[in-house]
């Protein structure tokens, strides 16, 4: 790892019910590419994308639920280490958003207290068929505290600004982090990675 | 959700647990279509770990007898006439004697809601039962701040209605000012308002309430079983192997105790760590340092130990040039082994593999998962998902549909009565039912999790994850081991230790563990106690349960289980995990032998789509919905993007 040339590592997860486009936030983003072609994902578990940021590297590690939601058992471990989440639902679909509780209430349980959260509503190319207004989203958003974008991954609406406006603020907050230099809880990624560890052996 | 399941897959995995989890990332790995389900609504079975709500009521469901009623059996109408049944137990018993103390104040905790809980949200789920500290839908008075974490940066947002508060912020302006009796309970702490919040046992360990576990109760992480990862054990092997390990992250056990004469003292076993010891004598060092070299390469001088190879490992130890106590650190700490059972040569083999797996990834040899054990499984499952496997939480299996002619499970019914055919069935022992198991002899597991104030071996180093053996008092009784966790580990929180005693039962639980909680710990409440009493670590919450250890099982002891279903058993009672990832790998060899054991992925890394300086808006998001992505998506062309780049492989 030390040898890899980049400024920032962020691992950003995505979250939300199945079918409202994860996967195809993450193909837009890090390939350009729409419909990501089903089953592309199999053996697929994180997409990289390194950007560059006012001069600085950035690598986004960006983590997709591997189906896992489609009933509901993502397993805790998911969440561990995460700095960003993105929790999406479809505005096409009022089921999508009326779960986005129950989502937060995972995040809650399991995410890190200083994992950043952004509220995404995507498939607005599907605007005729729009079930959840930008004001609903916008209100629940600002109650919990989240970021919110609604994004289109077909056209490619915002979908860099979503992820990009996100390195950002991770940029931002781990600058922040580093000059309070803050130790009163671990942060996550500091526990050790086995492949990583130091040897001496005993002999 | 409205989403329907496959009905055809190739193997069928009932229970989360580890061996079912490496076997289903096994599978999928080796292109087969899973389907990986469990009853429960956690991952890992017996080897799960809970938030302190989750735990407790995980200790209320397995203290209520109730016997689930015999529902409707409308599935029996899937049933053709060639086919028979074998049904499957509907409710998990492999714990018993479940025992739960609080002592601390428990009242004060009446009103206590677990930090973060969303309040503000309308209840979905409500079945939910790993939420139980919800229910208590008091007046409750902390919540407004349910987003503002409790360890929030800015003290401002900690309003006084958190007792945690006081005890993190350290911030003077904090006040409690509010009614309710926890708060009068933790105005003890209050005072202190040194410089260093956390890291100051020196100073006397602060008084956590019960109130404050409550409050902080997702900082929990507590697992049933309790275990260690051997350095070079075969997890940590398959776990590099199978590049599971990226989804975990791990700490080293820092020290290696013993119990001698009513103390707890460090035991040296590193090089370094006997050099520098303060408690060995010249002489011992150098006679420890003599015996352990020797037993790296043991193999290599028979006559050292050849004649003694018919008797016990202790009395081995004896003929050595070793004092007493360094016998007790080698026999108890080092070999872990029985005195009376344990021959020379397993001692001295239990011995090298210790001293093997020191200095891979640290000092000792045992590694520690982040946020506990029961990440692990976890681990396995995303794997086996990632590979297409199919996950299904709080989904209970009905029976196994047997064909009476080849003698070969073709299918499950489940919960749904929907009928699920596969090839092969890979079923958790607790999920057979009593008539499956009527011939098989199981051992039980006798556990105690404790919450405590402070180390059983206090240091300026703070933050230790410990092991400690405790040899039995009567001969012939197994030894207790105890693996003490700090916060840093995850699994609790700040101010408090979470220590897992673990033993082969002799009796139930509690009788089996209380004398050596007794023995290290003062679980005398508010009393004045004796100064010794005060020394040792206050047990703020304990919970003892036994729990079935169905390894060892053979496949034949199960009745009438056909060719195609394969058993995996629960959690047993040794301190690594190498006979779970034994018993996966032989499954999963006997199912497919022309296939490879779960060899690595392709690493994601491999292929980096770069492009060059994209500036966006430095301002970062704004919550407004009308947010239009202007100058953000420019891409200055300088040069050719979306280069395709290689990265070598860090392993």
């Amino acid at each position: 790892m030390s040898m890899e040339d980049y400024d920032f590592l962020f691992k950003i997860v995505l979250i939300g019910n199945a079918g409202v486009g994860k996967t195809c936030l993450v193909r837009r983003f890090t390939q350009g590419l729409f419909p990501p072609g089903q089953g592309a994902t199999i053996g697929v578990d994180f997409m990289i994308k390194t950007v560059e940021i006012n001069g600085e590297k950035v690598k986004l590690q960006i983590w997709d639920t591997a189906g896992q939601e489609r009933f509901r058992s993502i397993t805790q471990s998911y969440y561990r280490s995460a700095n960003a989440l993105i929790l999406t639902y479809d505005i096409t679909c009022e089921e999508s958003f009326r779960c986005l509780p129950e989502w937060l209430r995972e995040i809650e349980q399991y995410a890190s207290n200083k994992v950043i959260t952004v509220l995404v509503g995507n498939k607005i190319d599907l605007a005729d068929k729009r079930e959840v207004s930008q004001q609903r989203a916008a209100e629940f958003s600002e109650a919990q505290d989240m970021y919110y974008l609604e994004t289109s991954a077909k056209e490619s609406d915002n979908v860099e600004k979503l992820f990009l406006d996100l390195a950002c603020r991770l940029i931002s907050e781990a600058r922040q982090n580093t000059l309070e230099n803050n130790v009163s809880s671990p942060l996550p990624g500091e526990g050790k990675s086995i492949s990583y560890l130091t040897c001496c052996n005993f002999n | 959700m409205a989403d329907n399941l496959p009905s055809e897959f190739d193997v069928v995995v009932i229970g989360t647990g580890l061996p079912e989890s490496i076997i289903a990332a096994a599978c999928a790995r080796s292109g087969q279509r899973v389907l990986h389900v469990d009853s429960k609504n956690y991952y890992g079975g017996n080897w799960a770990s809970f938030s302190f709500s989750g735990l407790l009521s995980w200790i209320k469901e397995n203290q209520q007898n109730t016997d689930i009623s015999d529902e409707c059996e409308d599935w029996r109408k899937l049933i053709l006439e060639n086919e028979e049944v074998i049904s499957l137990s509907k409710k998990d018993k492999t714990i018993q004697h479940v025992e739960d103390f609080c002592f601390g104040d428990q009242d004060s905790a009446e009103n206590v809601e677990e930090a973060g809980a969303l309040l503000k949200l309308p209840a979905f789920g409500a079945s939910d039962a790993d939420r139980v500290a919800q229910e208590s839908e008091k007046e409750c008075t902390l919540v407004e701040n349910t987003l503002a974490e409790v360890e929030s940066q800015e003290p401002e947002k900690a309003t006084g209605t958190e007792p945690a508060s006081t005890v993190e912020g350290n911030d003077p302006e904090i006040t409690s000012e509010s009614e309710s009796s926890h708060d009068a309970a933790l105005g003890e702490s209050t005072p202190e308002t040194g410089s260093a919040p956390s890291e100051s046992s020196a100073q006397g360990p602060k008084k956590i309430t019960y109130a404050q576990i409550v409050r902080e109760g997702r900082r929990f992480n507590i697992d049933l079983v309790s275990k260690l990862l051997y350095s070079r054990g075969l997890l940590i092997d398959l776990l590099i192997k199978s590049n599971v390990s990226r989804y975990a992250e791990f700490k080293n056990a820092t020290r290696i105790l013993a119990f001698q004469e009513g103390k707890v003292e460090q035991v040296p076993c590193s090089r370094a760590d006997v050099f520098n010891s303060r408690q060995l004598t010249m002489v011992e060092k150098r006679m420890l340092m003599k015996f352990l070299t020797f037993c790296l390469d043991y193999e290599q001088h028979p006559e050292e130990y050849q004649d003694y190879e018919n008797s016990t490992f202790a009395q081995f130890l004896r003929t050595r040039k070793l004092t007493p106590s360094l016998q007790h650190f080698i026999l108890h700490s080092i070999a872990m082994v029985s005195e009376t059972d344990c021959s020379t040569l397993e001692g001295l083999q239990a011995t090298k593999k210790f001293l093997q797996c020191l200095g891979r990834y640290g000092n000792t040899p045992f590694l520690f998962p982040l946020y506990g054990q029961g990440e692990i499984p976890q681990c396995f499952c995303r794997l086996c998902a990632v590979f297409g496997g199919i996950y299904c939480l709080r989904h209970s299996v009905q029976c196994l549909v047997v064909d009476k002619e080849s003698e070969r499970c073709k299918a499950i019914v489940d919960h749904f009565g929907q009928r699920i055919s596969a090839n092969y069935f890979i079923v958790e022992d607790s999920y057979l039912s009593e008539n499956t198991c009527t011939n098989v002899c199981y051992r039980q597991i006798s556990r105690a999790v404790l919450i405590t104030d402070q180390s059983v071996l206090n240091t300026d180093a703070e933050q230790q994850v410990s092991i400690l053996t405790v040899p039995p008092e009567d001969v012939g009784k197994p030894a207790v081991c105890i693996i003490e966790l700090c916060s840093s580990t995850m699994t609790c929180m700040k101010e408090t230790y979470l220590v897992h005693l673990t033993c082969p039962s002799t009796k139930t639980a509690r009788e089996d563990l209380e004398p050596v909680v007794q023995k290290l710990f003062n679980l005398n409440e508010e009393k004045e106690t004796e100064n010794e009493e005060l020394e040792k670590p206050r047990v703020l919450w304990a919970v003892y349960f036994n729990m079935r250890d169905s390894s060892g099982v053979e496949k034949k002891s199960y009745d009438g289980l056909p060719s195609n279903v394969y058993v995996c058993s629960g959690p047993d009672s040794a301190l690594g995990n190498d006979c779970a990832v034994k018993q996966a790998e032989t499954i999963f060899h006997e199912m497919f032998p022309a296939e490879e054991f779960c060899p690595p992925p392709p690493n994601p890394e491999d292929i980096i789509y770069d492009e060059d300086e994209i500036a966006p808006e430095e301002s970062g998001f704004s919550n407004s919905p009308e947010t239009k992505p202007e100058s953000s998506t420019e891409e200055s062309s300088s040069g050719d993007s979306t280069a395709v780049k290689k990265e070598d492989n860090e392993e």
